[in-house]
């Protein structure tokens, strides 16, 4: 079910409202989770729900068999049955093609030719995502970071939690397991709080993200029909499409989660106003960035140990932050870019210089700033183009065409409305990049006639400028 | 939890209120750009052809389908054969439309025999495009709403939401449209014929028909219609270029299905025309060719 569909506008009030009416039981609640967030999910392919039944099932026994078993040799054993079992059902539906074809290429460049036939295999939606996150669960029981449940409502309900299942927050089993435990009060201001989040995110994915989309495709799909400023728009629309698409989902993710009662992770921060890439690493998708610093960065080591050690794990870090989003070289070169971006400011100790909001209490940034966070933005739409590339090929000639003498010719497309839509949205965002999402705090001490005007503005953008067919999140095929 | 319900209440009245009004703004007020799903196209052929069919009572024959039909059916030459016929044919019509451009005119025009004209890609649409030209052009009832249910697309909304609120402010009844439009020209009874000009021949590439699902529902249940008021029904695929007749791979699964659905003739088949002196585009016959196509049809039904 897609958050921007007919389907899902019915579904969410009428579990709101189901849910509420027995909140005097907890475990009916939870079970009301449980069965909606399958409900959700089985609308796109119910066939995929025995996956996360299975995966629910195993770590939940693996998670009690640990809480019982003492022998390190033996823990050692649940944990990797864990990690083998999620990380396999992974590597299969997500890496077995990609595998087997670059076997084959590197067995006929040896001069030996192999016949393998790839399967023709259907990407569960969001298994990168619920992966993770039971991973996390595992893996803190086993660092005894955290008590395993017995309570096998609970647990499912934490996996399938339908406003977060197919693409994020990844949430830790730390930090949304025991919320299920405890007994969630209707709060007002949270549950508005949450409406707002949602119009926000629906804002970003159904007029940014898809009117972006739409020229972006229209670009990256005939390259090389086009010149080099056209192509740099392309970029930049793409720019705005994976960033409208993905921090869309998670407001509407976070702002649903809300209405629940629930309190998942920001997993944004207005990233395109970093400063230098470490910062914007700090700022993009943070729930997964703080997966592989806790699960994988610091467990290799982290910072600690020589220099080649450190640039040894900032590689790792970002090569297999690019192979998770999936399995084409595209993305590891666009996770080895980043790590290259990364390198200088790490090695030489600039990478914490950044950590507060840009500009703060002020209206505009100064010059350096302004710069600095210029640089940075052009540095992530160079990036963007491999991650958007269909092959290493296609990215290489797409810059290849970019650095040539028509980057000095008027772009062929100039889509009015969309410039006039990006600069009203970095307007917003600009205005509330104090706040957990940009209208967070916008237009909160006006008086109620102003702000329902303001919501309901954003609302007519949504219906005027929205793309007619329903267009499902990028973020989906990860 | 109570006050969160009514709040929200209200405020999806206030934000109703607020989108009537942004979307008539935007309507009225801004460049084309600015209103991609506001799509209101009031005047041409439609307009004219709506406002005359509300002054005719009775007819002998009645044509409906996609611009085929009112390119092809010229009610002159029906005329001169004394029958008297009204062509309520408008562009890209789908099933969708015919069903409610049905429902208001049927009981009024009462025609002896329904010409229905079927083109495969009016079964393979969405419908949107020729909603917006009877919702711009037409009165707008309960019918437009539900057809609006039925495609359910934004642009179909909103254009509804705009026409409507035109309509209630009286800002269009001193409205009239030219009969002559550049190579147009709008004949008394819903005919539009084609200033003659002859189709400079492409290649056109193989093109499988997909069949929408929806049209088909809609197309089954407005013959039905036809059916229940006991009126004669002919079902006929007008002539379009050999070439590109030729590109559709499955003609014979689209004849198939029409033969099952009534009496079908598709005059691909039973009519020699010539691409480069019979039509002036790929799809659409020029006045040459409209006048074989309609002896050809009268004969038949002189039969």
């Amino acid at each position: 079910m897609l958050f921007n569909s007919i389907d899902f506008a019915i579904f969410l009030p009428v579990i709101f409202i189901l849910y509420w009416l027995v909140s005097k039981n907890l475990r009916l609640q939870n079970l009301l989770i449980v069965l909606s967030s399958y409900l959700f999910y089985g609308w796109w392919d119910w066939r995929f729900l025995s996956l996360i039944l299975f995966s629910t099932i195993i770590d939940y026994l693996i998670g009690i068999s640990l809480s019982k078993q003492d022998h390190k040799t033996k823990r050692k054993i649940l944990l990797w049955t864990s990690i083998t079992v999620n990380l396999g059902f992974l590597g299969f539906f997500k890496y077995y093609n990609f595998f087997l074809d670059n076997f084959i290429t590197a067995f006929s460049f040896f001069g030996t030719e192999i016949n393998a036939n790839s399967l023709d295999i259907i990407l569960p939606v969001g298994i990168s995502f619920y992966t993770f996150q039971t991973l996390s669960y595992t893996i803190d029981v086993y660092k005894q970071r955290l008590k395993p449940t017995k309570d096998f409502i609970a647990f499912s309900a934490f996996v399938s939690f339908f406003p977060q299942l197919v693409a994020g927050p990844i949430e830790r089993a730390k930090n949304l397991l025991p919320q299920f435990y405890t007994k969630r009060n209707f709060d007002y201001s949270n549950a508005v709080n949450g409406m707002r989040q949602i119009l926000w995110g629906l804002f970003k994915k159904m007029v940014i993200a898809d009117n972006c989309a739409q020229y972006a495709n229209i670009i990256f799909n005939d390259s090389s029909e086009y010149s080099g400023s056209t192509l740099v728009l392309g970029a930049v629309f793409f720019t705005f499409q994976i960033y409208g698409d993905f921090s869309g989902y998670s407001d509407i993710a976070i702002g649903t989660a809300r209405l629940f009662g629930f309190n998942l992770k920001q997993n944004f921060a207005f990233p395109y106003f970093s400063r230098d890439i470490a910062e914007f690493w700090r700022r993009w998708h943070i729930s997964l960035s703080t997966w592989f610093r806790d699960y994988l960065y610091i467990p290799l080591g982290g910072s600690r140990g020589g220099a080649w050690s450190k640039i040894r794990n900032v590689f790792i870090i970002f090569l297999v932050s690019g192979f998770w989003h999936g399995a084409n070289w595209t993305f590891i070169i666009w996770g080895a870019l980043n790590a290259l971006y990364f390198l200088p400011i790490f090695i030489t100790n600039n990478n914490r210089n950044n950590l507060n909001v840009v500009a703060q209490g002020k209206y505009l940034p100064n010059t350096k700033e302004f710069l600095l966070m210029l640089i940075t933005f052009a540095l992530t739409v160079f990036a963007w183009i491999f991650f958007r590339a269909e092959n290493i090929n296609h990215a290489f000639s797409y810059l290849s065409e970019i650095f040539s003498i028509s980057l000095l010719s008027i772009p062929e497309i100039r889509p009015v409305t969309i410039f006039i839509l990006l600069f009203l949205f970095i307007t917003i965002e600009w205005l509330g990049r104090e706040g957990e999402y940009a209208i967070s705090k916008i237009c909160l001490r006006c008086n109620k006639l102003t702000r329902w005007a303001f919501y309901s503005f954003i609302i007519a953008l949504i219906g005027i400028f929205m793309q007619t067919e329903e267009t499902p999140f990028i973020y989906f095929q990860f | 939890m109570k006050k969160f319900i009514q709040h929200s209440i209200l405020f999806s009245f206030f934000a109703l209120a607020f989108y009537i009004c942004a979307v008539f703004v935007f309507g009225s007020y801004t460049l084309r750009n600015l209103k991609p799903n506001i799509n209101f196209k009031l005047g041409g052929n439609t307009y004219s052809r709506l406002i005359e069919v509300k002054k005719i009572d009775s007819i002998d024959i009645l044509f409906l389908g996609s611009s085929h039909s009112y390119r092809g059916f010229d009610t002159r030459i029906f005329k001169k054969n004394g029958l008297n016929t009204f062509n309520l044919g408008s562009s890209a019509q789908t099933p969708i439309q015919t069903q409610i451009l049905l429902k208001r005119y049927l009981d009024r025009l009462q025609p002896q025999l329904i010409i229905y004209e079927v083109y495969p890609p009016t079964l393979s649409i969405d419908g949107v495009e020729s909603s917006l030209d009877i919702i711009s052009n037409d009165k707008n009832d309960i019918y437009s709403f539900q057809m609006a249910i039925h495609i359910n697309k934004i642009r179909t909304y909103n254009t509804l939401l705009y026409a409507t609120t035109r309509k209630l402010l009286q800002l269009d009844n001193n409205f009239s449209t030219p009969k002559e439009k550049e190579k147009d020209l709008y004949i008394k009874g819903g005919f539009v014929e084609k200033e003659i000009s002859y189709y400079q021949p492409q290649s056109i590439p193989k093109n499988e028909i997909i069949l929408n699902e929806t049209q088909l529902k809609t197309f089954v249940k407005t013959l039905d219609i036809i059916k229940k008021k006991n009126i004669k029904l002919l079902l006929v695929y007008a002539p379009i270029t050999k070439s590109l007749y030729r590109s559709y791979t499955n003609n014979t699964y689209f004849d198939s299905l029409m033969h099952r659905s009534g009496n079908y003739y598709n005059f691909n088949e039973m009519i020699n025309l010539v691409d480069t002196l019979h039509f002036y585009d790929s799809h659409h016959l020029n006045q040459k060719g409209v006048r074989l196509f309609n002896e050809k049809i009268i004969k038949l039904i002189d039969e």
